[in-house]
């Protein structure tokens, strides 16, 4: 390197330092991460990953699941009981929300009409219930239309918002309640979350300041202020995570960047037992409307490798094998030990009682534009199925296109690859909407499976009383959908995260710790910062 | 009436239809990519009333001309909607992101018309040199490499390996920037903040050269060979027969006439930088208007769509109408041509 050289790279080192120094002046801790764009900050609309994060800091919710087992512990209310058709919440008397309005009933009974009317995001969770009333400053009623096991997981998708403060800034819109508030609260917080919102930009990032109030516990060394990030391509979150400006990427990161970060010294962050990943199969097209091709494809998979074809070190991949139906840990799945494994002899017994001739069959395996990973799950079913002599195409489909085709059954491809979530941590939001036959085609059911059995099982597990007759329902269902294999039940999915050694996340990193449910996890007033 | 008011009205009347056609086009266009826009919307779990009724709601039971009919009324009356990707009004969604990609462009240009200009005059006045080799295979490897791979190299070389500029975003966060223009160049010097500016104009470094290198080894070569044909000229041997020093010759005689055609050429690159802008945006975490423009697209964002195209139409016209009357100023030809029409 001559010496121009030395003195431009000097000089440039020097400015870079200059804008820099900006930087090192503030002593406040500052966690950042990103998501896929965008972050919506109305909870009532929050559907996804980002959403969720949002969402569970800048708001609380009545229960919250329990950390490290199944079951819910009261958080905004003190208490419950009920009686199958009604639960009845004795609220907090010491909460405020971040605006200094106390926190009473008629804030929940808004929060829940609102969640109604406007019928966006998880609204259909609350689907089954009759009114909600209440009946004092801290006391509120649920009155369900018919038994809904599952209402109480369902809570933790209704956060609480401060309707003094919501009223006063209605926009415009027809009626008494007008907009409901959403353009205020597309910009704006209005829980009495650990976190309130300093800015949003839908496309960049929101920032999140934390509360110097917060009612319920807080880590002292929770980070001051948070940074979501949207929309990050992996090799800028790469080289930000490497140069220590950027503490936790999303999970959608690919694993062979995730690898060279851990090699690096990054570590990783973990979140399961809330979903799988699935390869769907058309039960009402030939050949897949005959169970036993359906069994033969499904014992033909190489489950094994689609494991390692996701692994991100020797020890963490982004899934575990999967054991049926149901995710290991929820009501109704079958042991860790039992899982499911490539039975090219068994395969062929059941090729050769189905009724279609496998010379002439043609099977499109569709895989979602946006998730190019699952492109390599189709080239394994493609070589999987040459192996029994089955012909099979490839189908690449936007997410959209792929959303209407599933509204109808013939318009369906033979086989759909998914990652579903239970979104309350519930079996029930996993399965019903997936197997149940009164469901119309949607995203989530290509399937279009039509069997008495797997409707009982999924109304018992609705109606069970207790966990035992839920977990007894539940281990029938499974067992069923096993039988009639309408679904290669392909992995149990886990989130995988990339994460700086600066932070701690007990909830990402200690299963007993864990709160079982997408995004939970991410509650940023549980983490310290060691900064 | 002057010559530049004539091609000026001439080219805002044929702008105006221009952009009347890509309004139809693209609100058909928008309408014909599958997918509901208001279950993408409402997300995949919404339930089936809520998405009738935000269908109802947009317009989108009624027949396109219909729609078309409410969006233009709305349009005159500086409605563009709401988005339904942010949830924003779309006027304020291209308030807030066009000014980041204009900004990166603008600079982008400028690199581009100061680098690649003088590299091409140079690479002409020493034809068949050592450094007209030089110049000519730079300019070869800045026009085949796409602007996201030379993004992807700059950032690896120049942050990640030699840590000198910012990876992402406009500025660093803990700089807070009143918005006026929207501009951070601008709204920085205008608050008196002249850090934040060096630190505004250092993240813009590495994301508009990753913009305008291919724009610059294009310039380079048309210039290059724009002047190299102008050598061949007559009059260039009578500048030189009258004794005309080299370097007048070069800038007087054959530089100024070779940047007609290079005008044009660098006018639509600069257009073709607001489309290209997306996967630089996208690589450098760039809050613009094209990476918000492809994200509208993949959510079918209907109003949104129409909105950044037809912003993204406008921009390119203005463009092409500074770049007819520059050209118009360069060359008397136009001048007289039009005038005497």
């Amino acid at each position: 390197m001559n010496k121009l050289s030395k003195l431009i790279i000097a000089g440039l080192m020097t400015a870079s330092s200059l804008t820099m120094g900006a930087l090192s002046v503030n002593a406040e801790t500052v966690l950042r991460l990103d998501e896929v764009a965008v972050g919506e900050l109305d909870p009532a609309k929050a559907s996804d990953y980002a959403d969720s994060i949002l969402m569970f800091n800048m708001y609380d919710t009545l229960i919250l699941p329990k950390q490290g087992g199944p079951g819910h512990v009261a958080h905004l209310a003190s208490s419950w009981e009920t009686d199958g058709a009604s639960y009845t919440f004795t609220l907090r008397d010491d909460v405020k929300f971040q605006s200094g309005n106390a926190f009473t009933a008629e804030d929940v009974v808004f929060s829940f009409e609102r969640t109604k009317a406007l019928g966006a995001g998880l609204s259909y969770l609350f689907g089954d219930i009759e009114s909600v009333v209440a009946i004092d400053a801290n006391t509120v009623k649920f009155t369900l239309a018919r038994a809904y096991a599952p209402f109480v997981a369902s809570l933790v998708r209704l956060p609480i918002l401060d309707k003094k403060l919501v009223m006063a800034n209605l926009g415009d819109g027809e009626g008494e309640m007008k907009d409901w508030g959403q353009a205020f609260l597309s910009g704006n917080s209005a829980g009495t979350g650990a976190y309130s919102v300093v800015s949003h930009n839908p496309q960049e990032e929101t920032v999140m300041a934390k509360s110097s109030s917060y009612f319920a516990a807080m880590n002292a060394a929770a980070p001051d202020t948070v940074r979501l990030r949207y929309g990050l391509e992996a090799a800028t979150v790469r080289t930000l995570i490497a140069q220590g400006q950027h503490d936790i990427s999303s999970q959608w990161l690919p694993p062979e960047v995730m690898k060279a970060l851990v090699n690096d010294g990054a570590q990783l962050f973990k979140e399961a037992g809330t979903g799988a990943f699935y390869f769907k199969m058309n039960t009402t097209k030939a050949p897949l409307d005959d169970v036993n091709c359906r069994l033969a494809l499904a014992n033909a998979f190489d489950y094994e490798t689609a494991v390692k074809m996701i692994a991100v070190t020797d020890d963490v991949a982004q899934g575990s094998a999967a054991t049926g139906a149901i995710p290991v840990g929820m009501f109704g799945a079958n042991p860790a030990s039992n899982t499911s494994s490539q039975n090219m002899e068994a395969a062929k017994q059941y090729l050769a009682d189905c009724k279609y001739d496998a010379a002439e069959m043609d099977i499109e395996i569709s895989w979602i534009a946006e998730v190019p990973l699952e492109e390599r799950f189709a080239l394994l079913m493609q070589s999987n199925f040459t192996q029994l002599g089955i012909a099979s195409h490839i189908k690449k489909l936007p997410w959209a296109l792929f959303a209407e085709q599933v509204s109808k059954a013939e318009n369906t491809p033979h086989i759909s690859q998914l990652f579903v979530n239970a979104v309350t941590g519930d079996p029930d939001t996993l399965l019903y909407g997936m197997y149940h036959s009164s469901v119309p085609g949607t995203w989530q059911s290509p399937e279009h499976l039509n069997d008495a059995e797997v409707d009982k099982w999924l109304e018992a597990g609705r109606a069970g009383t207790n966990d035992a007759e839920r977990e007894a329902a539940y281990s029938a269902l499974n067992k069923r959908l096993l039988a009639i294999a309408p679904t290669i039940y392909g992995f149990d999915r886990q989130s995988v995260f990339v994460a700086s050694s600066r932070v701690s996340a007990p909830a990402l990193t200690d299963p007993s710790k864990a709160f079982g449910l997408d995004g939970m996890g991410f509650s940023f007033r549980l983490m310290e910062m060691s900064e | 009436m002057p010559t530049s008011f004539i091609i000026l009205f001439k080219r805002l009347f044929t702008s105006f239809i221009v952009l009347i056609g890509v309004s139809m086009l693209i609100f058909t266009i928008a309408r014909i990519i599958p997918g509901d826009p208001a279950r993408i919307a409402l997300g995949p779990n919404a339930t089936l009333e809520a998405v009738a009724n935000l269908r109802a709601n947009l317009h989108l039971d009624e027949s396109i001309i219909v729609q078309y009919g409410y969006f233009i009324w709305n349009l005159l009356h500086g409605d563009l909607g709401i988005s339904l990707y942010t949830n924003r009004p779309v006027l304020l969604d291209i308030g807030q992101f066009l000014p980041a990609t204009l900004e990166l462009v603008f600079v982008a240009g400028f690199i581009m018309v100061a680098i690649g200009l003088p590299l091409g005059a140079i690479a002409a006045r020493y034809r068949g040199k050592f450094i007209d080799h030089v110049i000519r295979i730079l300019s070869l490897l800045g026009v085949s490499a796409p602007s996201f791979v030379w993004a992807v190299i700059l950032m690896l070389m120049f942050a990640f390996y030699l840590p000198i500029f910012p990876i992402a975003g406009r500025i660093t966060d803990s700089y807070t920037i009143q918005a006026v223009t929207g501009f951070l160049l601008l709204d920085t010097l205008i608050a008196g903040e002249y850090r934040a500016f060096g630190d505004a104009f250092w993240h813009l470094i590495l994301p508009a050269f990753a913009l305008a290198l291919s724009g610059i080894g294009q310039a380079a070569r048309l210039t290059r060979a724009n002047m190299i044909e102008t050598y061949d000229k007559p009059y260039i041997e009578m500048a030189q027969s009258y004794g005309f020093s080299e370097k007048r010759i070069a800038s007087k005689f054959a530089f100024k006439p070779s940047l007609i055609p290079s005008m044009t050429i660098i006018g639509l690159d600069f257009a073709a930088m607001l489309g290209n802008a997306f996967l630089v945006e996208a690589v450098f975490a760039w809050p613009g208007l094209s990476r918000y423009g492809v994200a509208v697209i993949l959510r079918k964002d209907l109003n949104a769509i129409v909105g950044t195209v037809l912003v993204i139409s406008a921009t390119f016209l203005i463009v092409n109408i500074i770049v007819d009357l520059l050209i118009a100023f360069i060359n008397p030809r136009i001048r007289f041509s039009t005038r005497r029409s």
